[in-house]
């Protein structure tokens, strides 16, 4: 166990490197350091084609021993050799020499080491535990890659050159406060939404001294409840905001994921139970954004399909606040993923429709003459208290009897429920049982697939 | 990891969503940064390959409309060979692998084979699209439904409908006959249209025009990209719904 190592940047393009053995840990080395610009020297009686093929300017392969008239003082010395003896007798000569050394079979006796690497250049991330457990290097490096967004390289050149430019301009007055300022800015967020000339307008404004205070707002879909069906950008804006105003259909573990200073309104809805009139949600979201917060509208599936986003982005618009949507997994996705129903299938159905069986006035008026196309795939979102309506006239209307019909409750979730039957016997079925929103129906024989696809029975 | 024992591996079916890296799901980011092998279409970005581990054997398999690279059948049997050979097979496909993303038959023949397959849904390219050029999908205002259609037709003819927002995949080629079959159900001529090629990517192109003007617009967009067209009065919004902060004009 020790605590001596300390993870430190050179600038490798003013370093020689030697790297000793010709095998492929010696040609892992030289693919870490080619693009560095670093003066490579590959020293080994045989060397690899992989390596020999790179060599050029910036690196040369030698086939033969190397010895202690090669090392001189600060070089870095990479013993990659598979021989543990011949290793020992190299950084002997190499530490003689005044150079640093690795030794890549024995990190107890190294000078220096490599990390691992993320890298969103000119951002790099080196993760190490200076060879004690590679194992949880390699862990917390797949996490780190997996938390960074590879946009942040592109966020990293935008703030490069921003830098460069304002340095040859020669705006040095209160330069920390406005990196400060820019940083707590939209711009970042927005240069990572590719929108490079909305993060430009910041910068100008808060160069020319105008306050940038105005808020934004972003509308997230939360997917159908899993949490690990959230998407990355999804995530990253959660992260951020400032207020949320959240719906029933988000998951206690997703909600867990704000900030710990996010201030969380609960805006309903329970089926016809609406603990917030969509009107006032919208106000809401618009008086939040103009007093310069960051407001998440943040709503089960996706915020576009029977979401009623659109109501509220369209008074996002007018207000003239500038706004994001996130899709989310819609709940078609998400349920007939974990159920193992496709939604489209060759054999079965070359198209999808989506219908709402929730009413305002509790009956379904729909175009059942249109529903029972047998090539189609029908997905019901809501339909739980209209599903014996739904199913008398999909049959009155010339529908098979016995075409297949799933229920998929509390769909993606640990205790998700697939019931399946037909038209004729399905509303029977759900009179006995006591089942729990949220409830999706799948109607068509796309469902008959069920039986044998259920990849998650087993 | 090449697969040593004589158990099989397993086939993850995971859909990369329309584009932009970012609207990966975790799950998904999860499941391709652990492959051994991955099998993935042409409408995976490069910036989400990059993610995959330096070890992954990476196989493009298809497909661009009229080129495809490798048939269904060849695919599934590669999936089959590639379960047998290694412990993590991913198929990565673009948008949702159940909505027309043919997961269901790659699901039905590995099963058959006896191979062990998970299923991780990714956002569909009509979300994705809907969400990037900021057009609800439903709204309450013009009645509550949606419809999503393969715009090549196995039938020659398109289903009828009057839900009040369709959506074609993949229809651009067929433009025309989308057009024509639309009309001819009575949908009016000065329905709202939008075309999104290469939708939540940075060269994203939103088109907006009327019903009428759909077969001008597809033409004008001639581009090699993935293209998806909406039709609907939700169509509209495309255009009303740019705050100016966000600066990109709509054609």
């Amino acid at each position: 166990m020790s605590n001596s190592h300390l993870p430190l940047v050179i600038n490798a393009s003013r370093a020689r490197f030697y790297i000793i053995g010709g095998g492929a840990v010696a040609a892992r080395k030289v693919k870490t350091l080619i693009d560095t610009g670093a003066m490579i020297y590959v020293i080994a009686p045989n060397i690899d084609n992989a390596i020999l093929d790179l060599a050029g300017d910036r690196l040369t392969c030698h086939e033969r021993v190397a010895g202690e008239e090669n090392y001189r003082a600060g070089d870095y010395v990479v013993l990659a050799t598979d021989d543990k003896a011949t290793n020992e007798h190299q950084a002997r000569l190499a530490r003689n020499s005044g150079a640093w050394v690795c030794r890549t079979d024995e990190p107890e006796d190294n000078d220096f080491s490599f990390p691992a690497v993320v890298d969103r250049s000119p951002l790099k991330v080196a993760i190490s535990t200076g060879g004690a457990t590679p194992a949880l290097t390699r862990l917390v490096r797949d996490r780190i890659e997996a938390f960074i967004p590879t946009d942040y390289s592109r966020l990293g050149q935008w703030l490069e050159s921003l830098r460069l430019r304002l340095r040859s301009e020669g705006t040095s007055k209160e330069r920390g406060v406005f990196w400060r300022r820019l940083m707590q800015s939209q711009a970042p967020d927005q240069v990572l939404a590719r929108q490079e000339a909305s993060a430009d307008k910041i910068v100008e404004g808060l160069l020319s001294g105008e306050d940038i205070s105005a808020g934004e707002a972003f509308l997230v879909g939360a997917g159908p409840g899993d949490p690990d069906l959230l998407t990355f950008r999804a995530l990253r804006l959660i992260q951020m905001s400032d207020v949320v105003f959240y719906d029933r259909l988000v998951s206690p573990s997703i909600l867990s994921l704000l900030p710990d200073d996010c201030e969380r309104h609960y805006v309903g809805k329970a089926r016809s139970d609406h603990a917030v009139p969509q009107d006032e949600i919208n106000q809401r979201l618009v008086d939040e954004a103009l007093k310069g917060r960051r407001v998440l509208r943040l709503k089960g599936g996706d915020p576009f399909i029977f979401g009623r986003g659109g109501e509220e982005i369209q008074q996002l618009a007018e207000a003239g606040i500038p706004f994001q949507v996130v899709p989310g997994i819609t709940a078609a996705s998400g349920c007939s993923s974990y159920a193992g129903i496709p939604l489209t299938h060759r054999d079965h159905a070359q198209s999808v429709r989506f219908v709402t069986g929730h009413m305002k006035d509790g009956t379904c008026n729909l175009p059942w003459s249109e529903l029972i196309h047998p090539q189609q795939t029908l997905v019901i979102y809501m339909g739980l208290v209209g599903l014996p309506e739904i199913c008398s006239q999909l049959i009155a209307h010339g529908m098979p009897a016995e075409t297949p019909i799933a229920l998929i409750e509390k769909g993606t979730l640990p205790d998700q429920q697939v019931h399946t039957g037909t038209l004729a016997t399905m509303p029977e079925y759900v009179a006995g049982r006591k089942i729990q929103a949220p409830t999706l129906t799948i109607v068509g024989s796309v469902v008959s697939l069920h039986s044998t696809l259920n990849w998650r029975s087993g | 990891m090449k697969n040593t024992q004589k158990q099989p591996g397993k086939v993850w079916l995971v859909g990369g969503g329309p584009g932009d890296p970012e609207l990966l799901t975790i799950k998904a980011m999860r499941v391709i940064s652990q492959a051994d092998i991955v099998l993935y279409d042409s409408l995976i970005s490069d910036e989400i390959l990059d993610m995959l581990p330096q070890k992954c054997t990476r196989i493009h398999v298809g497909k661009r409309c009229g080129a495809h690279k490798m048939t269904q059948v060849d695919i599934q049997k590669l999936l089959l060979t590639s379960a047998r050979k290694y412990a993590r097979v991913v198929r990565l496909k673009g948008g949702d692998p159940f909505i027309f993303g043919r997961g269901g038959e790659e699901l039905e023949y590995l099963q058959k084979h006896g191979i062990e397959v998970d299923i991780v849904p990714g956002i569909t390219a009509a979300g994705g699209c809907a969400a990037a050029a900021k057009i609800p999908l439903t709204h309450r205002q013009y009645g509550n439904a949606l419809m999503l259609d393969s715009g090549h037709s196995q039938f020659g003819e398109y289903q009828k409908s009057q839900s009040p927002t369709r959506v074609f995949y993949m229809g651009v080629k067929q433009a025309g006959m989308i057009t024509a079959s639309l009309l001819s159900e009575g949908l009016s001529d000065s329905t709202p249209v939008a075309l999104i090629a290469n939708g939540t990517l940075p060269d994203q192109e939103v088109h907006t025009g009327v019903l009428m003007d759909l077969p001008f617009l597809a033409e004008r967009y001639s581009g090699a990209g993935p293209a998806l067209i909406i039709v609907g009065e939700v169509a509209a919004f495309a255009a009303r719904n740019q705050v100016q902060a966000h600066g990109e004009a709509v054609a």
